[in-house]
């Protein structure tokens, strides 16, 4: 048993905070109240992250990727989350996921290589209207055409659909939900970039009219579960690289600031609720490490840690967000200052994947199982 | 990274399981003597287990139905105190007897007027030839059933607040001892660790070679003993977890209630997460790392927790949780030490006892992500003209 980081994760994460620090320049954003993701620098970034090989993170090194764990990811996402970096990333690699869980080899060879090389963008369209990302549902719906298909309906709340270079479609096809590749500039198909409020992710709405796609599984039922979990994953260091960021910026805010005569720091109203929101931070980190080790282990606790993870790290981020722009004081709300980006990233973290409360629900189950099956590791562990 | 607990075939169990089948009633001595009395500790008492060589003892223990015979404060906070800096007479007087249970120890430390601030204490020890005299009070121990007792005092009323504290060894059966016991709101003593006593010092003679340490060093002593306590409180696993909730849902055929799942997922996610915790503060020692803030946010995180968790199972009684003897899920948790019904009404002192939850805060704040310090305007100075300057201020 060891917790903590080996040497590798320790450079992973150095280099990751090195670069984002340096490159990731929010200033444009904050200047112009009407600034959407198009002003966030979104593809220039990419390209800056493509140089460092994060398309490639968890390909493996067959198809040209660095062939890293779950765990690792941890390193460069938490970083990620710390200055709210807008790339492509979430959509990117739940593509790719989907592509090495269901694609064949030719499909693999197809895709892959191009991402891990060239930063081949890629967007998952799962979630219908109402957010519901669970199959099968009939809001798009796969025909076979000869030898490919053909897809009606839309896909809600898609992120990075406008960026990618290909999508991934989930579609219902003879009473299952499949899973489709798309060329998003095929004939057929619309992509309208909503106007998220979290302007540092690009979330998308997009419709098919008969729009062709090519087939990558017929069935998404082990494998949606198999990638969401991965996704949730990816929210939950997001959401403990911004809860620490928060953290820290409200203590250097609360050393600074004098009211009364003194830092506003040193009354207990405020040095106890930022001594609160370290202790969730710090265990945030853990219970997202230990997500990620699970799922790079393919640990039975994969599943309900990644539920957990995500639920514990999304509430809390938001929470940290709002004591943030209390203990900074009005100046806070105003548009310039980048307290309400991060505000705006911890709901749309909570929110994307389903709620902090359904994934709860999940947690309860699966561990009502677990302990009534194995009641005495419930006790010695 | 590597997340993993000892295995069920770790060949560390091989040997205790041996000894266990030779020995399926161990007397307090043999326990003692093979080291899993007190395994965490170098030898001889101990084997200078690490956390997981701990863990697996302590699992295999409680599978052979097998109790230890010393109780948890001498093994974690006034053992090691008197192991580190007693004298060799005292060591070699106390330990075995303590670890073998047959003396039982108390700790000495707050009173009516000094809780959450300890260095504010009055009992005084008075030098006599090769006496201390004692004179004072103390509150909320088990020295009613106390052999020895293990005492904070003042010994240099004109230093400062700190710097005139010593850390004593007290016969309890010394003459001018009275130990009141205090009746608990929880209405049931029988049910929990120890009982509360109170006491009162007049005039109780004790050899000045019962000091621990040196004169004066009661504080800094005492800090590291309450710090033990706080390691201790968090490992103490007889009480109902959030785990125990779960299971007691799925056994009530209640996991499914809606206007149940959300709290209870929640408790279950908070309590899984201050299990990792513990679990990094144990690989900390396990691979020889300087400890990170765990201790303190797990006794913080802790406390509230076990209130909810504790709050939350009471409610699923309604208005019989409100008679005595009941419980949310009777009869299904035989493993458990203290009933759920217990935990609940003793569950008021979590955030009281070994550090109050303010205090708690303050440490983590203060001394982890070093927000401004409270001054204690009471800490400089002759300790003595501050209490007359403030009397007289009154």
């Amino acid at each position: 048993m060891d917790f903590a980081l080996n040497d590798d994760h320790r450079m992973l994460l150095d280099t990751a905070r090195a670069f984002l620090e340096k490159e990731i320049d929010l200033t444009k954003v904050l200047q112009n109240t009407k600034s959407t993701v198009a002003d966030t620098g979104y593809r220039e970034n990419w390209k800056k992250v493509t140089d460092l090989g994060w398309p490639g993170l968890i390909i493996p090194e067959d198809f040209g990727g660095s062939g890293l764990t779950a765990l690792d990811l941890v390193m460069v996402a938490q970083e990620i989350g710390r200055v709210i970096a807008p790339i492509p990333f979430l959509g990117t690699l739940a593509g790719t996921w989907t592509l090495l869980k269901a694609g064949s080899p030719t499909q693999k060879a197809a895709y892959l290589p191009k991402i891990a090389g060239k930063g081949a963008t890629m967007a998952l369209a799962v979630c219908d209207a109402n957010g519901n990302d669970e199959g099968p549902r009939s809001d798009t719906k796969a025909a076979k055409a000869g030898s490919s298909y053909r897809l009606n309906g839309s896909k809600s709340f898609v992120v990075d659909a406008a960026t990618a270079d290909t999508l991934v479609v989930a579609a219902e096809h003879e009473g299952r939900r499949g899973l489709f590749l798309v060329d998003p500039k095929a004939d057929g198909v619309r992509i309208e970039i909503l106007p998220w409020r979290d302007v540092t992710r690009e979330v998308c709405h997009v419709t098919f009219s008969n729009a062709q796609a090519e087939l990558l599984s017929e069935d998404d039922s082990t494998i949606w579960p198999w990638v969401r979990d991965r996704l949730l994953l990816l929210l939950a260091a997001d959401s403990a690289g911004g809860l620490d960021k928060v953290l820290q910026m409200s203590v250097e805010h609360a050393k600074e600031r004098v009211a009364f005569g003194k830092p506003i720091g040193a009354f207990q109203s405020i040095k106890h609720g930022l001594a609160n929101t370290f202790a969730r931070s710090e265990a945030t980190k853990v219970a997202v490490m230990y997500a990620g080790w699970a799922l790079a282990e393919d640990n039975e606790k994969g599943p309900i840690s990644a539920a957990m993870a995500k639920s514990y790290a999304t509430d809390g981020y938001r929470a940290a967000t709002a004591q943030n722009i209390q203990v900074f004081g009005a100046i806070a709300i105003t548009w310039q200052m980048k307290n309400h980006l991060y505000f705006k990233r911890a709901r749309s973290n909570g929110e994307l994947f389903g709620s902090s409360s359904s994934h709860r629900r999940r947690v309860l189950a699966l561990a009502g199982r677990e302990l009534s099956g194995n009641a005495d590791s419930a006790r010695l562990h | 990274m590597d997340f993993d607990l000892p295995a069920e075939d770790d060949p560390r169990r091989s040997g205790v399981r041996a000894w266990l089948k030779e020995h399926p009633n161990p007397t307090a001595d043999e326990l003692l003597d093979v080291g899993y009395e007190v395994p965490h500790w170098p030898p001889p008492w101990g084997l200078s287990a690490d956390p997981e060589f701990q863990l697996i003892i302590s699992q295999e223990l409680q599978r052979a139905g097998v109790e230890r015979f010393g109780n948890l404060l001498s093994a974690t906070n006034l053992g090691p105190a008197l192991l580190a800096h007693g004298t060799e007479e005292a060591k070699e007087k106390y330990l075995r007897r303590m670890l073998t249970g047959k003396d039982r120890w108390c700790q000495l430390q707050s009173e009516p007027s000094a809780g959450s601030d300890l260095a504010a204490l009055r009992s005084t020890a008075v030098r006599d030839g090769d006496h201390y005299v004692i004179n004072g009070q103390k509150i909320w121990s088990n020295a009613g059933s106390s052999d020895y007792g293990m005492m904070v005092v003042r010994t240099d009323p004109n230093a400062s607040k700190h710097a005139g504290l010593s850390l004593i060894i007290v016969d309890m059966k010394s003459p001018g001892i009275t130990a009141r016991p205090i009746d608990i709101m929880s209405q049931a003593p029988k049910d929990l660790v120890v009982r509360m006593y109170e006491t009162f010092f007049d005039n109780v003679r004790v050899p000045t070679s019962n000091l621990i340490g040196k004169e004066g060093e009661g504080w800094r002593l005492t800090q590291q003993v309450l710090q033990a306590e706080r390691m201790m409180i968090l490992q103490h696993m007889q009480k109902p977890t959030a785990r125990d909730l779960v299971m007691g849902l799925v056994q009530t055929g209640r996991i499914d209630d809606p206007s149940l799942t959300d709290e209870a997922a929640s408790l279950y996610i908070e309590g899984e997460v201050i299990r990792l915790m513990n679990l990094r503060a144990m690989s900390d020692q396990l691979n020889a790392r300087r400890p990170g803030p765990e201790a303190a946010i797990i006794k913080m995180m802790g406390a509230p927790h076990d209130q909810h968790l504790n709050d939350f199972a009471k409610r699923l009684e309604g208005q019989a949780g409100l008679l005595p003897g009941g419980d949310a899920f009777e009869g299904k948790h035989t493993h458990l030490a203290v009933s759920w019904d217990a935990a609940f009404w003793d569950s008021p002192t979590l955030t009281l006892r070994a550090g109050s939850q303010e205090l708690m805060l303050n440490v983590i704040a203060e001394r982890i992500i070093g927000l401004p310090r409270e001054r204690d305007p009471s800490a400089q100075g002759n300790w003595s003209e501050n209490q007359r300057a403030l009397r007289a201020e009154k």
